[in-house]
């Protein structure tokens, strides 16, 4: 205890990280801080962020509020949510609204505007033309000539029984060639996709 | 408002001297049960009798051992001298107006004493009713746009069966062995079902739903308020109301003798000490317990059912923005996606893709919509008490989505 206490403290300029690399023997010494846990420590020590500290305007006792940044709370309601009669609509006011949501990038390249352009006459027309054929009316091919998307050839209308089974029979023959990882990354990917909507 | 005398009623309900022949077994030692949980007016002439039974029990002891080993459950006498039965009264701290013996009644199941004078059937099927009546009015104004699966499912949570078992087990009763007449009044006596039994075996049938023998035929959603009980499940005669005949003979499990003891209890405090007090037990033993409903929900396509609301309450559709994004080319993006319509932001979500990261938007916005809870809550049942504020309609509007 004693000999700590005399022991001198060494000089500063004598910190191997501070001492000019000129010097060989040295080099191997630099790469001690990263191993000294008082030294690592010492660089993780960082400043507290200003708001944490007393303003220099402002002397007298405040609160404190920096919450980490976390998922906003679905207890919230959106404003817009609120029935016109709350009062938290008004309280609100205009503080919720941010306006820079006009210069956020959208998540798909391409907004696709909705058209409507279809009358009932078309859709008979792709109705009779995938019951007709629909090995070569496939829905891609009937929205590629119908400029429209295949999603609304699906949703106006059905392939027919036998196209079905050839398209079942094509499936089963791909699944067949898949191994054990495959099948398992795509069921792990469906039970995924599943746990969005249960928000865990 | 003026108070109903409650006595009344339970005097009514518990009918002290009723005697239904037809359904009694014949036999001797039937003559000497008397139903001794009046009310608490005659309940106290009752206890200087007691004092005098105790002193002269002495000369009574071989007959009235013998006497207790043939009846089905505990005399009604063995509740005053239980310690269990008087720690479990101060432990829930129940009000000093509801007697040891409704507390001991309340212990005995239908499947260990099929006796309706001594049981806990009637009293468990108040205190059903009251539970889901306390339950359902404060979750529907407390979330006025609650989905009713979600209703039914938070229902469940409280007042469910598996709930009523985990709180009975939390406040110390134990469950006697075998049910009998020497058994300790403080413990809950049931009759088991063995080993080895499937008790769901089999469908629901019996049930007041038209074309209930069509098992493809959908069930939706509405129809089950009016056909199914509380928690949307359908309920039949082979279901939880099942005969006592069959419940003498198979038993009943011990979940459900749980929930049947919490559900007496609840119907007890009610008749003997009030509503009030009912009411007060209810928000300190069940309502206090925490459900967080927004882990309730289950969205299959949320983005979709957002569109249709949107659609449906004239706001601007919504687009999807991204508000953060950091590590687009490594292995471990993460995306912080924005749903907005127009100006406002509707709800906002991460996630390790675009796709994830607007699907959960998507729900934490539709969320926002379906957990909607307006200031200062009053539930109808409020109207009960004495000076109560002129009663406001809850708020009502379109609520759930449908695709």
């Amino acid at each position: 205890m004693a000999t700590c206490l005399t022991a001198p403290k060494r000089p500063f300029l004598a910190l191997p990280s501070f001492v000019p690399s000129s010097c060989p023997s040295i080099t191997l010494q630099t790469r001690r801080h990263q191993s000294s846990y008082r030294r690592t420590k010492q660089r993780l020590r960082v400043k507290p962020d200003a708001s944490f500290g007393v303003s220099s305007t402002q002397f007298h006792d405040q609160i404190i509020h920096n919450p980490p940044s976390s998922a906003p709370s679905v207890y919230h309601t959106p404003t817009k949510f609120l029935p016109l009669d709350d009062v938290r609509r008004t309280l609100r006011g205009a503080s919720m609204n941010n306006g820079n949501s006009a210069q956020l990038p959208s998540v798909f390249k391409t907004s696709v505007e909705k058209r409507y352009h279809l009358n009932p006459s078309d859709i008979e027309e792709i109705r009779r033309l995938r019951l007709s054929d629909p090995m070569t009316w496939s829905r891609w091919k009937l929205a590629k000539r119908f400029d429209c998307s295949p999603m609304f050839i699906a949703m106006v209308c059905e392939a027919g029984p036998q196209k079905k089974e050839i398209q079942k029979q094509v499936l089963e023959a791909v699944q067949s060639r898949w191994g054990t990882k495959r099948r398992m990354a795509r069921e792990d990917r469906q039970l995924r996709k599943e746990s969005w909507g249960r928000d865990e | 408002m003026k108070r109903l005398q409650l006595q009344r009623w339970s005097s009514s309900v518990l009918s002290p001297r009723a005697r239904t022949g037809g359904r009694l077994q014949q036999h001797l030692y039937y003559n000497l049960r008397r139903q001794s949980t009046v009310s608490p007016a005659p309940q106290a002439e009752n206890e200087p009798l007691f004092e005098e039974q105790s002193l002269n029990s002495s000369t009574h002891i071989p007959q009235s051992s013998h006497f207790k080993y043939l009846l089905p459950s505990p005399p009604v006498e063995a509740a005053r001298e239980s310690a269990k039965l008087a720690a479990l009264h101060a432990r829930l701290y129940l009000p000093s107006r509801l007697p040891l013996e409704t507390l001991a009644r309340s212990l005995v199941d239908a499947s260990a004493d099929s006796n309706p004078n001594f049981n806990n059937e009637a009293l468990a099927t108040l205190g059903n009713d009251l539970l889901s009546h306390y339950t359902s009015e404060h979750l529907v104004c407390t979330y006025p746009r609650l989905p009713l699966t979600v209703i039914f499912a938070a229902m469940y949570a409280y007042v469910g069966p598996k709930s009523l078992a985990a709180m009975a087990k939390e406040w110390g009763v134990e469950m006697a062995a075998v049910p009998g007449g020497e058994v300790d009044p403080g413990l809950l006596q049931f009759k088991r079902v063995l080993p080895g039994t499937d008790v769901n075996a089999g469908p629901v049938t019996g049930t007041e739903r038209p074309n209930e023998h069509r098992k493809s035929w959908r069930k939706s959603m509405t129809s089950r308020v009016v056909y199914d009980n509380e928690y949307g499940d359908p309920v039949g005669v082979s279901g939880e109301s099942a005969t006592p005949e069959s419940q003498n003979t198979q038993g009943v499990t011990a979940e459900h003798a749980n929930a049947t003891f919490v559900r007496a209890v609840m119907g007890a405090i009610y008749l003997h000490a009030g509503r009030p007090a009912a009411k007060r037990f209810f928000e300190q033993h069940f309502l206090s317990r925490h459900l967080n409903i927004s882990d309730l929900f289950n969205f299959s396509q949320p983005a979709r059912d957002l569109s249709r609301l949107c659609a449906r309450e004239n706001f601007e559709p919504p687009v999807a923005k991204i508000i953060s994004e950091t590590g687009r080319k490594s292995r471990h993006p993460v995306f912080v996606v924005g749903i907005f319509s127009g100006q406002d932001k509707l709800g906002e979500g991460a996630g390790a893709s675009l796709l994830e990261a607007r699907s959960r938007a998507a729900v934490a916005a539709l969320k926002g919509w379906y957990l909607y809870s307006p200031l200062n809550v009053r539930v109808p049942s409020s109207m009960e008490e004495e000076g109560a504020a002129p009663w406001k309609p809850v708020h009502v509007d379109l609520g759930e989505v449908i695709v």
